[in-house]
């Protein structure tokens, strides 16, 4: 085999699991394959690797259902804010009040917490559901932000809630244990900043979707609590299943 | 019920005995059946067999010509060995009678 190709070949090796890595690539020495035969062998196992985790219903529910959704929902949630926080601070007048003229600074602080909330515990879930398959989720979100972006939504809008989802998707791939008690309090802090708002009519009907990871975290951690008491653990909880 | 390929498998590991690993079963699987075997197959085709209870499978021992690592290894289980025969059986079974079926039971010709 050339030389030059074979960091190629372990640099592509990096897409299968790390077990599989080195048997992969001591395989590939020992019949002593051509650059090409490898790069081919590396994605037809690659391929086959990634069908198989299509078959299973947690890769769509990460991506159609968790990561598309709410980073759209972010993202207006986001523009709200922004909006917002222009209004009251640099006195700019949009047309209509959209989309939330009547909020003061109380509810604009109850907004930002919520963003931050919102997109880590989206984040937490997307990591978490299928990490395997985060590759996808990953694509959907960007997609959806650059969709956003084309329709005139500004930057400072995406990083408001790009940093904490992203770190929440970092923490859930990771496998990051939520205890169930500080996972129980994070969720009753969004449900009670959530009313609030609701009642000072300062959210949309499908911000509520957004609730759901916050509760997942929840019965996460209630369900893992009994095999070892440490908390939620993704990488457990999908070893487990 | 096994595959095709998943019957052609175990029977390549059985006949390697404890030589069958990754490369051997498939210059094996291509020198008998004369068509390329992807890695991608071979191994995805592994793990589901594994899985079912019809190989075992560890990391062996790893050698100079492979640059030091490790090769998988695969070992038969008795339920793969029956579900083998089971299959064999089948195919004799379903092919009695057949054309092509030198000897055939019945046969006219």
């Amino acid at each position: 085999m050339n030389a030059s190709a074979w960091p190629w070949l372990e640099l592509s090796t990096k897409l299968l699991a790390p077990e599989e890595r080195e048997v992969v690539l001591g395989d590939l020495l020992e019949t002593h394959a051509t650059a090409w035969r490898g790069l081919l062998d590396i994605f037809s196992l690659v391929l086959h690797r990634q069908a198989g985790l299509w078959r299973d219903p947690r890769p769509w529910v990460a991506a159609l259902f968790v990561a598309l959704p709410s980073s759209s929902l972010l993202m207006t949630a986001s523009f709200s804010v922004t909006c917002t926080y222009q209004r009251l601070v640099h006195h700019r007048v949009f047309i209509g009040h959209w989309p939330t003229g009547h909020e003061g600074f109380p509810l604009l602080l109850c907004h930002i917490l919520l963003l931050i909330a919102w997109s880590w515990t989206a984040g937490y879930m997307i990591g978490s559901v299928s990490r395997r398959t985060l590759w996808a989720s990953v694509v959907l979100v960007a997609a959806s932000c650059l969709h956003s972006l084309c329709m005139s939504a500004s930057w400072l809008c995406l990083f408001l809630f790009l940093p904490p989802m992203m770190l929440g998707i970092w923490r859930g791939w990771q496998g990051s244990r939520i205890s169930f008690r500080a996972a129980a309090v994070l969720a009753l802090i969004v449900t009670v900043l959530m009313i609030s708002a609701w009642t000072n009519d300062a959210l949309w009907m499908a911000n509520w979707l957004l609730l759901c990871p916050a509760w997942y975290l929840v019965v996460g951690a209630r369900r893992s609590r009994p095999n070892g008491g440490a908390g939620f653990s993704p990488l457990r909880h999908a070893r487990a299943q | 019920m096994l595959g095709e390929f998943e019957y052609v498998l175990i029977t390549t590991a059985a006949g390697l005995g404890e030589k069958a690993y990754g490369v051997a079963i498939r210059d094996e699987i291509e020198a008998s059946i004369q068509r390329k075997c992807s890695m991608g197959a071979l191994y995805t085709t592994i793990d589901r067999l594994e899985a079912k209870g019809l190989l075992k499978t560890w990391v062996g021992e790893a050698t100079p010509q492979r640059g030091g690592r490790g090769k998988r290894m695969v070992r038969v289980t008795p339920h793969g060995v029956h579900a083998a025969k089971q299959f064999y059986d089948s195919v004799l079974r379903i092919s009695r009678g057949a054309s092509w079926v030198e000897n055939r039971m019945g046969g006219t010709s």
